[in-house]
């Protein structure tokens, strides 16, 4: 990894980490949702700081190029959370299904009375 | 005494009724609410067969947005105190006496501790346990025994401020969070019992990751937080 690599990365893990700790301050995210983005600029500011650990990772999994590694733990990680995420649409769609039909209801019953 | 005891319930069919009526009938100055946080069960069923006092939500909103549902009945209905108090019978009535008792005294939220005077035991959750201690008084310069103990009570200020805001979940967090604004924050020691119907929620995964959940959220993101100016001047804090 050059320098100027490893400098850039810690640029933008510190710029994601202000932004959601803004966000996190004006009461637009819910903390529970902006820890993966914390617990992700830790980790690569990590892996910026302490290049040797990277140089591991990737000479155990037979990568040639360390920044390779960085790619393929940096897409693994949105793939989990992109993962996660749909799931937890999913969710929220069904409740906004039952919340909507359960007002719906209510309301045909209450015409009745 | 206007107290409002908010008792979240999921899936506790198996508690509710031993819970609710001791309180109903050997703690009749205190008025509860159950919110049915919607549970699978046969909970709500329960609850409106014996006409206790509830209120049903038609999704699951998980323990924080069931407490709020609470508190902002609490606020509406004007209560000036609220605790909250658990569906499975672990917290003990008897002590809501002592804990109105150091909550008229000016604090602003009182904490129903488990190891204010007694030690705490040596198990993996406790450890727990003592790492949030250890955060928060780190983050605020305060000693907080026992930060996870469930059972806390608001004063009328806290009550209004937990109703209508995000990221007010009833966790030590929060009270880190809370502390560090100047709230003031007091412990009183409680005994609790230990749940007789149900399996707990908290598994070792899942406790692992309210763990780090919590310590990363008091570390990092509790400090830079900011509170709501029409919350400040009311109850102590910045402005004194």
């Amino acid at each position: 990894m050059t320098v100027v690599f490893r400098i850039v990365l810690i640029v933008a893990s510190i710029a994601t980490a202000y932004f959601m700790l803004k966000k996190i301050q004006q009461s637009k995210v819910k903390i529970e949702d902006s820890i993966f983005w914390i617990l992700f600029s830790v980790m690569l500011i990590v892996l910026c700081i302490v290049p040797q650990l990277a140089d591991f990772m990737a000479k155990l999994l037979g990568i040639k190029s360390t920044v390779n590694f960085i790619f393929l733990f940096i897409i693994f990680l949105l793939l989990i959370k992109n993962f996660l995420l749909t799931i937890k649409m999913s969710q929220l769609g069904h409740k906004t299904e039952e919340l909507i039909q359960k007002i719906a209801i209510d309301e045909k019953l209450r015409e009745k009375e | 005494m206007n107290i409002l005891i908010i008792i979240p319930a999921y899936n506790e069919e198996g508690n509710i009724v031993r819970v609710v009526e001791n309180l109903k009938s050997n703690y009749s100055d205190y008025d509860y609410i159950v919110v049915n946080d919607g549970s699978k069960d046969n909970t709500s069923k329960i609850c409106h067969n014996n006409n206790y006092n509830i209120i049903d939500l038609p999704v699951n909103l998980g323990l924080a947005g069931a407490f709020q549902t609470g508190l902002k009945y609490a606020y509406l209905k004007g209560y000036d105190y609220a605790i909250q108090f658990d569906a499975d019978g672990q917290h003990r009535a008897e002590f809501i006496k002592t804990m109105y008792g150091e909550i008229k005294k000016g604090y602003d939220i009182v904490i129903g501790s488990r190891f204010l005077d007694e030690k705490k035991p040596k198990s993996l959750r406790m450890l727990g346990s003592n790492m949030i201690s250890k955060a928060i008084k780190m983050t605020t310069g305060v000693r907080i025994q026992d930060p996870t103990s469930g059972m806390r009570m608001l004063n009328r200020n806290l009550i209004r401020e937990f109703a209508v805001n995000l990221n007010y979940g009833p966790e030590p967090d929060t009270i880190s969070y809370l502390i560090k604004q100047g709230v003031k924050v007091s412990e009183v020691q409680v005994s609790m019992d230990e749940r007789i119907e149900g399996e707990s929620y908290l598994t070792f995964s899942r406790s692992m990751k309210y763990m780090l959940r919590m310590i990363i959220s008091i570390v990092f993101i509790q400090n830079v937080r900011r509170r709501d100016k029409r919350f400040v001047s009311e109850s102590g804090g910045q402005s004194k």
